[in-house]
This record gives C-alpha cells, structure tokens and sequence, in this order.
C-alpha cells in the first residue's frame, strides 16, 4: 500500500468510526427540536454548544482545564517516576519485594476515591491532598507492572548483554527497562484512566476549582446546558490523550511486535 | 508465609501511631480500627448500610449483565451493529462516568435509583466489551457446522454464540463486579443516601476517624469477597469450556 | 556440577577435565541431558562450578566478559535495537568513539552478509538473519573466545548449511578459539578440528577426537571419504550414548 492511499484508508476509516456518534449527536438535537425530549431531561444539543462558547470565551474552561491536568499530571507524573523505580527494585532485591509487596496487597483492595477523605483530613482540603491521592491510585498499576515486566526479562538476554561486557549498572539501564517496557506501558495506559476517575471524584467531594468542581456546582444550580459542555468538553479531553498515547506509544515501540 | 510479611506490615502501623510518629486522630492504630469495626458488626449498625451498598451494586451489575452479554454478542456478530456501537463505546470508555453523578441525579432522584443507574452505566463497559470480543472470537468452524445443520438465528445465539463466549463474558462480570461496588461507594460518597460510603463520609465530618476506618475495612472486604467468589464459581461454571487456558 | 542438594541433588557434570588450546574449533556433542550446555554456561561464567575450576590463561573465570562472547540459539538481540544497534551494543560499553563504531559496525555487517538490514529491527528479519546479526554483534566485541550454544538448532536445514559455511569462512579468515555445542553429528564433524562427545548421566567427557583432515573452504563435505568415515564413527558413538540413556 503506497503511503498516499494508506493514508486515505485511514482517514475514511476514522470518519467511518466518527458517523454513529454523529448520528446519536443529530438525533438528539433532532428529539429537542421536535419536542420529544424535554428540555428539563436534557437540553438541546444546540444549548450546550451555546454554554461550551461561553465558557470558552469566558475563559472558565481554561482556567479549570488547567487546575485539573496540573493536578492529575503531578500525581501522575508522581507515580510513574516511583512506580517504575519502586518495582525494578521489587524484581531486583528480593528484599524489598518481600517488604513492598504486603502494602500493596493491603491497598490494591481499596477503591482509591474512597481515601480521598482521609487524605483530606490529614493533608489539607488543597492541592496537595489530591495529588497524593491520584499518585497513590496511579501508583499500583505501574508498579505491579513493572514489577513483572522486569522480573520476566529473558535470562539469555541479560546473558548476552553479560558476554557483551555490560556492567552490573548498565544492565539495568541498557537492558532490564527497555526489556520491560511493553509491560511497563501496559500499566501506564491503565493509570491514566485510574487518574481520571481520581481526579474527577475528588474534585466532587472537595474542591473550588477544576473539571470535576465545574460540573458539580453547574449540576448543583441545574445549570444542565453548562453541566453538560463540561461532561462533553471532558469526554474529548480523556479520548484524546488516549489516543495520542496510544499513538505515541506505537512510535516509540516500532520495534514491538504487538505495536501496542 | 504470605501472612508473615502482612503481619509486620500491620505491626508496624500499630507501633508508628502508638509512639506518636504518624498523627493518632487521622490514622488510628490497627487495634482500635479492628476493635470499632467488630463493634460495629456486632451491634448491627454495619448491617444496614451494607445491605444499601450490596444490592445497589448487585442491581447495578444485574441490568448491566442483562443489557450488555446480549448488546455485545451482536455487536461480535453483526456487521451493523459493531459499525454503529462500537464507536460510541470507545469514545466514551475514557470518559470517568462518575462524572455523571449531577446529571443522573437530576433524572433519578438524591437517592438509590441514580446510584443504580449509574453503576448500571459503568459495569455496561467492560461487560459489553469482553461480551463483543468473546464473539468475536469464535472460531468459523463452530458457526458454520451449526448452521449446517440448519440452526435459526435465535437458536444459534442461544445455543452456539453465547455458551462459546461465556468464559469471555466471565472475564468481563469479574471486571465488573469490583467496578459495581467501587461506583457504589464514590455515587454515596457524593450524593449521601444510605449505604457504607454515606457511613464513611458521615463519620469523618463527626471526626470518627475510626468508624470511618471501620467502614473503608468493610468497602475492601465487600469487593475481595465478591471478586472471589466469582472467580470460584468460574471454575465451577466453566470447566468444560475449551479456550478456557487462554488466559 | 551439581545443582541442589541432598537427596534431590542433580549431577550434571562430573569430572570434566578439558584442556583447548587458542585456534582450536571445538565442538561439543552428545545426547540431550548429557550437560554440554551447562558445560558451555560453566566456561561463560553466567554458572559456577560446584567444584573444581575452569581456568582461561591460567586465571580462574568467575563471572561473564567480553573475552568470552556468547551466541546463543535464541534470545541474544535485543529487540529494540535495530541490527546495527545490536552489533554496536558491546561496542558502545567500551565507549568507543562514534566514528570508529560505525566503521566496526558496517564492517561486521558485511562480513555477514547483511547489507541493506542496518536498520532493521529484529522482528523484521528471519530466524537466520537473526543469527547473522548475533554472530556479528558478538565478533563486533572482538572476544578471545567464541562459545556457541546450538545456534542453529532452531533454523531449518538449509539455512543450518548456509551458516555453517559463513562460520567456518569467518573462522578460517580470523581464527579464534571456538567452543561450539551442537546435537546434530554432522555439524560437529563439518565446523570442528577437534571433536568432544558426550555422555549422559551423569554428563561427562566420554572421547575426545582430533580431526586430522582438513576441510578446505566451499568443498562438499559429502564428497569427502575421510568426512564421511569419520562422522560415522562419532555417530556410532553418539547413538551409543543415546540409547544407553535410554535404557
């Protein structure tokens, strides 16, 4: 397939995949127009778009856009650089396995948003609080695969690395985590959507700014046409950072047979 | 010797908040958490807001199986209706449904009937999505053979599609059984009306830190339990199924 | 060599005493479960024996190095490297300047035939290339001593034939010590100028044979009667082992 064509395949197939959506988005304006779906239930699709305007301009939508990803990144961002590094140590010293390994088994039954009140109380109802909830939520995906993304690295490998001359630090670099990362990304792309949800909750229990605080007071007043261009606007938000990390991760991982 | 490590865990955390390390008010020590919690039990007050939570979250998880094995079984199986629902799908799978609450709130009330629809909602993702792929991967041969023999439509969904996904379908019910009561928890959280979250919530503004422990204990056990269990009843349910070792 | 201990214990050599002098090609050859790879692994260094010493130039080995380079039959590229990644894999450990690397590299890959693959990745490329790019990224370390463990034991019989030739045409143009084990006789035969054949439980040396022709590059070896006569021999040799293994 030439890339010229490949490319006009891929293009009709997303606009393809984009027309059921279209489809439900029209019949809907279509039901509020004709009077089928009251405005009470839900408002014409034409509202929200209106109240989506105005929150653009008003600037609101960026202000809190920019309240929530800090949060979610930091904690984010957080887990990721612990999670990694906390389960190559797990696979490594045994010790550490063996001292990590019952914290997590005592955590990973908790539903994360349920600690977001204790968080709160012990670490104030600011930022702060948040952050550490989303990094300990995002943190049990990334380790535990880590953990055995690294523990199953081929021994032949690391043989070979071995016979190359790598020393005992190289290893590790050169070898174990690049070895892992399909592993590793695996359990990312789960944390993201863990973050998501974290975020979003705490932001309903306690919060004065961000996505999730927007909808809440919005519904709260019953002002369902914002509500909802803020539901929407969020919907995008989360499809398209899976999607650009799925595609990010297709490129970085080239050499993969599963191009994940 | 898996307890060993656990139990030094939990020793650790008795010793760190006795001797004063970590705040005594925000983390209770184990034995007091423990103590509340058998308390709790005992005099039945754990009994009610356990029920609310369980049978919101079964409810849920019913409509949500009940909807969404025969939902995605066509999807795996007709062109049109995989061209139609699984965008839809996709595109809202990133979106936290949680996100949700004020609006389901709107249409169904403060209390149970927003909780259930919403983790109605939730449970209908992973529940489809493993329903369609397990259709989607049946093996021609099993459909072609069936319908050989000349079986209808209705028939080979009931008889031929369904059986073959179902430790597919399985997959997706484990999923989402955690998923149910983690929903249930956050919509009471947020939305007050009964049940452990509300317990939760309600006791931290009291400043009962060890109720509220008390209740996190009960909200962990309710999903291990259920998580378990269904995974016993998969081996019972399922130990004639062939593909069953492809997990 | 013995793994474990007590009554589980597990003897998989027993007095190995083999002394190879520098050029030599020798192959290994035996029943499977006779220990000629642990034997391989002991000299890498990646196992230690549980008693007695193997010695290289007269000092102790006690941990893998560049002086021994390995190929294994699978599992040796990295890959997420592409071929000229994985050759310069070594070659970037010992810091050598970017300039010069590139020349071993390109050189390495000619030498196996390779041109036009530099920046593939290894899933691109067949079971044999694969072994090419091992070979090269272990030539590339320019080690004293070559250890080969079956490594074309997983390629189909023509490419085996392809790269016996290629080793042996790189083996004549720049002799090093080679260590090469192998279960198909033929192979033993055809590559090594000094054969070992091996028993099986417990592993140990059961002859040791010089080849005292030699076999000069791109000739026949089927043509050969003193090839064939000698293969005979060891075959016989082999199939006595592996049927008292059996028994």
């Amino acid at each position: 397939m030439s890339g010229g064509s490949l490319l006009a395949w891929r293009t009709m197939h997303g606009v393809s995949r984009l027309l059921p959506i279209v489809l439900v988005l029209l019949t809907w304006q279509a039901a509020s127009m004709t009077g089928w779906l009251p405005a009470s239930w839900l408002p014409p699709l034409t509202a929200v778009a209106m109240a989506l305007g105005g929150l653009v301009v008003s600037g609101e939508l960026a202000t809190n856009t920019i309240a929530s990803l800090s949060r979610a990144g930091a904690g984010f961002g957080v887990a990721v650089v612990i999670g990694v590094t906390l389960g190559i140590l797990m696979a490594r010293i045994r010790f550490v396995q063996l001292a990590v390994e019952p914290i997590l088994v005592m955590i990973y039954p908790v539903p994360k948003p349920a600690l977001i009140p204790l968080f709160m109380i012990w670490l104030g109802i600011g930022n702060f609080s948040k952050i550490t909830v989303i990094a300990l939520a995002c943190l049990l995906p990334i380790v535990v695969a880590t953990f055995n993304g690294a523990r199953s690295v081929d021994a032949m490998l690391l043989w070979s690395a071995q016979a190359r001359g790598t020393s005992e630090r190289n290893l590790l670099w050169r070898v174990i985590l690049p070895a892992a990362l399909p592993q590793i990304a695996t359990g990312v792309r789960t944390a993201i959507a863990i973050a998501i949800i974290v975020l979003v909750s705490s932001e309903f229990i306690s919060s004065d700014s961000g996505l999730g605080y927007l909808i809440f007071s919005y519904g709260g007043v019953g002002a369902d046409d914002a509500m909802l261009a803020v539901v929407l606007y969020l919907a995008l938000l989360g499809y398209a950072f899976d999607r650009l990390y799925v595609n990010a991760l297709r490129r970085v991982m080239a050499w993969h047979a599963f191009a994940h | 010797m898996r307890v060993v490590p656990l139990g030094l865990v939990l020793l650790a955390w008795e010793l760190v908040t006795r001797i004063g390390w970590v705040n005594p008010y925000v983390f209770p020590p184990i034995s007091e958490i423990f103590i509340r919690w058998f308390t709790l039990v005992a005099n039945g007050s754990m009994f009610a807001p356990l029920l609310d939570t369980l049978w919101r979250a079964l409810l849920g998880l019913g409509l949500a199986i009940l909807i969404g094995v025969p939902l995605g079984l066509l999807m795996g199986r007709v062109r049109w209706a995989e061209w139609f629902f699984e965008p839809l799908f996709s595109f809202a799978f990133p979106l936290p449904k949680i996100a949700l609450i004020p609006l389901y709130v709107n249409w169904f009330g403060l209390f149970s009937m927003s909780k259930v629809m919403l983790i109605f909602t939730d449970c209908l993702f992973p529940i489809v999505l493993f329903a369609y792929h397990g259709a989607r991967g049946i093996g021609q041969a099993h459909v072609w053979s069936a319908q050989a023999r000349g079986t209808g439509p209705l028939r080979m969904f009931w008889r031929v599609v369904l059986p073959l996904s179902l430790a597919s379908i399985y997959d997706g019910v484990q999923v989402a059984v955690v998923v149910a009561v983690l929903v249930a928890v956050v919509t009471e959280m947020v939305s007050g009306g009964g049940g452990l979250g509300t317990m939760m919530i309600r006791a931290y503004r009291y400043g009962d830190v060890r109720t509220a422990f008390a209740a996190l204990v009960t909200i962990s056990l309710v999903g291990l339990v259920l998580y378990h269990a269904a995974q016993a009843v998969r081996t019972r349910l399922l130990f004639w199924h062939v593909s069953d070792s492809q997990t | 060599m013995r793994y474990g201990d007590g009554s589980n214990a597990v003897v998989a050599l027993e007095s190995i005493n083999l002394a190879v002098a520098e050029r030599e090609f020798v192959t290994i050859v035996g029943p499977s479960g006779c220990g000629k790879s642990t034997l391989l692994y002991l000299v890498g260094g990646f196992l230690r024996p549980s008693s007695g010493e193997i010695l290289l130039q007269g000092r102790p080995i006690t941990a893998p190095g560049r002086d021994r380079g390995v190929v294994f039959q699978r599992y040796s590229l990295f890959p997420w490297l592409t071929v000229a990644g994985n050759i310069a894999f070594g070659l970037e450990e010992q810091r050598m300047p970017k300039a010069q690397r590139e020349r071993v590299v390109d050189e390495h890959i000619r030498l196996v035939h390779l041109d036009g693959f530099r920046d593939r990745y290894p899933r691109e490329l067949s079971g044999g290339m694969q072994q090419r790019v091992a070979l090269a990224q272990t030539l590339a370390c320019n080690p004293q001593m070559l250890l080969m463990d079956e490594p074309f034991g997983a390629l189909d019989a023509q490419t085996r034939r392809i790269l016996q030739d290629e080793v042996r045409r790189i083996w004549l143009r720049d002799t090093k010590t080679v260590l090469f084990v192998t279960h198909d006789v033929e192979e033993a035969v055809a590559l090594g100028t000094r054969i070992v054949v091996m028993a099986a439980r417990p592993g140990r040396i059961k002859e040791i044979i010089d080849r005292d022709f030699d076999v000069a590059d791109g000739e026949e070896f089927d043509a050969n009667p003193a090839f064939v006569e000698l293969k005979l021999r060891i075959w016989r040799s082999v199939k006595a082992e592996v049927e008292a293994t059996r028994a």
